[in-house]
């Protein structure tokens, strides 16, 4: 009786296991991306008993959304070009060739790469006088507020979290990110990385507000913080309707991802890249790489208000893929444009870049908000 | 207002000690009380240089700035001591690489002077224009690291480019890039062909054309010009009072010029101008800087247009050799033969040049026995503006510390000597 009792418990634990593992299946194979040209090797991997799991798992939109495209992996590939790009460029601006000794046949596309490589193998020298603990865990929880917004961001139906709440929720934790700065040149404790922390600070009021104030007047002209009816919304991109708003948030953008003019807080002529002044190795990489992320996240979110988001002509045989592709061409452009910026701008005081961000962008993205009231309000939008 | 702190007893911080910084303790002390801040900028700075600036600032404002060269001091007024007199030459180049070639004419001029030598009239041009294309050349250099210790990257490389032509220049008539030693008592080492005379005409014209372009994106540039404009302002009687000399002496508004008050070389031969400015911030002795590049483009192009022919050395120094019409075109396989031998008379002889960053001074002081000076003392611009240039520091911003650097092109090696 005993035995038969235990076996008996066992297959209904079987049993429960099984639906539990098919319940879960069921969530992702329901929510799968379609993609037509892949879509014949799909059907077959998803006749092989564990390795569907695995193909459902990585097609299911969320978690494509999050650890691909535009998630994850998207952020990765786009910091490698935008690296690249940006030394390229400027080094065709100043006469010169540019990263070249790595994969020259390529035009040297492998150099971040390899630069990681070795910030990876770099001794990381902790100094005596750093708060041991924060200094070395900082840049790695940097990525939080970094990486979660990309939650919120709608690629077409491709999303990890809808929710009428995602314009707040990911301006706040863009908001974040400045306050992990400052606490990384806190622990660094060193004279160049203190005022390095106190500028961030004052750059962060002097941008923070015009920008917010840009990013709710979008929020007023579509009537909704909803990403994903924004993008439905726009018929016509935002940038049409509300141009004024757009070039408050392109400044203020160059302005939080410290972009020269905007490059106060880690003016490495005047105070060695400030918060950053104290790190070696792969903490210094995290760290110098920390902007590029924070623009590839605003440049997401400006493709996703002004530029129409994931619309765009579709694309043969891509099916989902489609919209992906678009957002991520977009924000990629947008850095582009930021990476420009290098090579035409020297750098502002801290003193004349508040003034910009108290009086013109304020001033700017007030007006923006009016527009994009008279235009809800006109009743111009469907 | 009343100025209130606890009076607690202050640690100076354990840095000041092992570095040997060399302010007094009370200096810190009073500092730390008093809610200032003492950065060290440098040496190990990406914006100092080869100098440490010891920069007492309050909230934002630098309220004092000490200096303390040294770092590239090479001691080569003790170094001149134990070398022939035309051994000097290669060596005070060496401060100020970029302008070896007024560096050797200063030197060399306080030797003619001695001796009384004539120099013949085509080295005199032939000086003329490697003296004005080591200005540019310096006037280029500084314009690209005052560039980028504002950021602008491609305002550093831009001028390194055009620099190259210069470099090339140097390639073509003397045989080395940058440390010429071409100028010697006398005259001049080599003769200079026609075609490259004519390749420096042509590459003045490359460097007028592409000054526009740096124009456009860097002189113009309006984030330029908004960190530039009413900094580090020095006034005319300021300027005076501190010693500044060169082109920052101009850019307050003072014509003063070695080469016009002089006339050495065949500077009172050609036709130019002196630029002075008014404001006498970090902008106009910028502008100050670059309208004396196209000065001198002028002095060259005038020079080879006008260069007479004839020999390059002195018939003084040559005397009763016998190759005298091949050392005339040519000093090469008689060099050591004429100048071993110079031996000034007793007494000190002084040379003023106006190098460029500014005066430069020599002065030789000899005992008139033996073939090595028994003194020399060297007085470069760098030093004498160093004063000026702390003085302008002061209530400036700390990130104005290195637009007012730029802006006088401070170069520690040439302070230090």
């Amino acid at each position: 009786m005993a035995v038969s009792g235990t076996s008996r418990q066992k297959q209904t634990d079987e049993v429960m296991e099984l639906t539990l593992v098919n319940t879960v299946f069921q969530i992702f194979s329901s929510n799968m991306m379609d993609i037509p040209v892949i879509k014949p090797l799909v059907d077959v991997l998803m006749t092989v008993p564990i390795v569907k799991y695995l193909v459902a798992l990585i097609l299911w939109k969320p978690f494509f959304a999050v650890i691909l495209v535009p998630g994850l992996t998207g952020l990765m590939l786009s910091l490698l070009f935008i690296i690249w790009f940006e030394r390229k460029l400027t080094a065709r601006i100043q006469w010169r060739m540019g990263p070249l000794e790595i994969s020259r046949s390529i035009g040297g596309i492998l150099q971040p790469l390899a630069d990681g490589m070795r910030y990876f193998f770099q001794e990381i020298i902790i100094h005596k006088e750093a708060h041991r603990p924060y200094f070395v865990q900082f840049p790695i929880l940097a990525f939080i507020p970094v990486l979660l917004p990309v939650l919120f961001i709608p690629a077409g139906t491709v999303y990890a979290i809808r929710t009428p709440y995602a314009l707040p929720v990911i301006v706040s934790l863009i908001s974040m990110i400045p306050v992990v700065i400052m606490a990384i040149g806190w622990a660094s404790n060193s004279r160049l990385a203190f005022i390095g922390t106190v500028r961030e600070a004052f750059m962060y009021f002097g941008y923070e507000i015009p920008f917010i104030i840009a990013v709710l007047a979008m929020a007023v002209l579509y009537g909704t913080s909803d990403l994903y009816l924004i993008v439905e919304k726009q018929r016509v991109w935002g940038i049409a309707l509300n141009p004024i708003s757009a070039l408050v948030f392109l400044i203020t953008m160059a302005m939080a991802t410290s972009r020269l003019p905007f490059e106060i807080a880690e003016a490495d002529q005047e105070i060695a890249f400030g918060p950053f002044v104290e790190y070696s190795g792969i903490l210094f990489g995290l760290t110098m790489t920390l902007a590029y992320e924070k623009m590839y996240i605003l440049g997401l979110l400006f493709s996703v208000l002004f530029l129409g988001g994931g619309s765009g002509p579709p694309l043969p045989f891509l099916g989902d893929l489609t919209p992906v592709i678009w957002l991520y061409i977009k924000a990629v452009i947008i850095m582009c444009i930021m990476a420009f910026l290098r090579a035409v701008y020297p750098r502002y005081r801290i003193d004349q870049a508040l003034r910009l961000g108290w009086t013109y962008l304020a001033g700017l993205a007030v007006v923006s908000v009016v527009i994009a009231g008279l235009i809800s309000a006109g009743g111009l939008l469907p | 207002m009343r100025e209130e702190y606890l009076d607690i007893p202050v640690e100076p911080p354990a840095e000041f000690q092992p570095l040997f910084v060399p302010i007094p303790r009370e200096y810190v002390e009073n500092a730390f009380r008093s809610d200032e801040f003492i950065v060290l900028v440098g040496p190990q700075h990406p914006g100092s240089g080869h100098m440490r600036i010891v920069v007492r600032i309050k909230g934002d404002i630098i309220v004092d700035a000490l200096p303390e060269p040294g770092y590239v001091h090479r001691s080569m007024e003790k170094l001149a001591e134990n070398r022939l007199y035309i051994q000097n030459i290669p060596l005070f180049e060496r401060p100020s690489i970029m302008d070896s070639s007024n560096y050797n004419v200063g030197y060399v001029r306080a030797i003619e002077d001695a001796l009384d030598i004539e120099v013949p009239e085509r080295a005199r041009y032939i000086r003329t224009i490697f003296c004005e294309l080591s200005r540019i050349g310096t006037h280029l250099y500084d314009a690209g690291i005052f560039s980028v210790f504002l950021g602008h990257t491609t305002g550093f490389m831009w001028p390194f480019g055009l620099r190259e032509l210069i470099c090339e220049a140097n390639l073509r008539a003397t045989g080395t890039r940058v440390t010429t030693s071409f100028i010697v008592p006398g005259g001049v080492r080599a003769d200079v062909d026609d075609s490259v005379l004519k390749f420096i005409y042509d590459s003045m014209g490359v460097i007028e054309k592409r000054m526009k372009g740096f124009e456009k994106i860097f002189i113009k540039n309006p984030a330029v010009i908004a960190r530039l404009k009413d900094v580090g302002v020095l006034t005319k009687e300021e300027a005076i009072r501190y010693g500044v000399v060169g082109p920052f002496l101009r850019a307050s508004g003072v014509a003063y010029d070695v080469r016009k008050v002089e006339g050495y070389d065949a500077y009172d031969e050609l036709e130019w101008e002196v630029p002075v400015g008014d404001d006498g911030d970090a902008y106009t002795r910028f502008l100050v800087r670059v309208e004396e590049i196209s000065q001198s483009i002028k002095i060259i192009r005038q020079a080879i247009k006008n260069i007479p022919r004839g020999p390059i050395l002195s018939d003084d120094l040559i005397g009763k050799l016998k190759e005298k019409d091949q050392v005339r075109k040519n000093i090469k396989g008689y060099f050591y033969r004429i100048f071993s031998r110079i031996r000034l008379p007793q007494g000190e002889f002084t040379s003023q040049t106006e190098a460029g960053r500014g005066l430069l001074l020599y002065s030789i002081v000899s005992d008139g026995e033996s073939n090595v000076p028994y003194r020399v003392r060297m007085v470069t611009p760098g030093w004498l503006y160093l004063k000026g240039f702390m003085e302008s520091l002061k209530g400036s911003r700390l990130a104005d510390l290195q637009a007012i650097y730029g802006s006088f092109g401070y170069f520690p090696p040439e302070a230090d000597r």
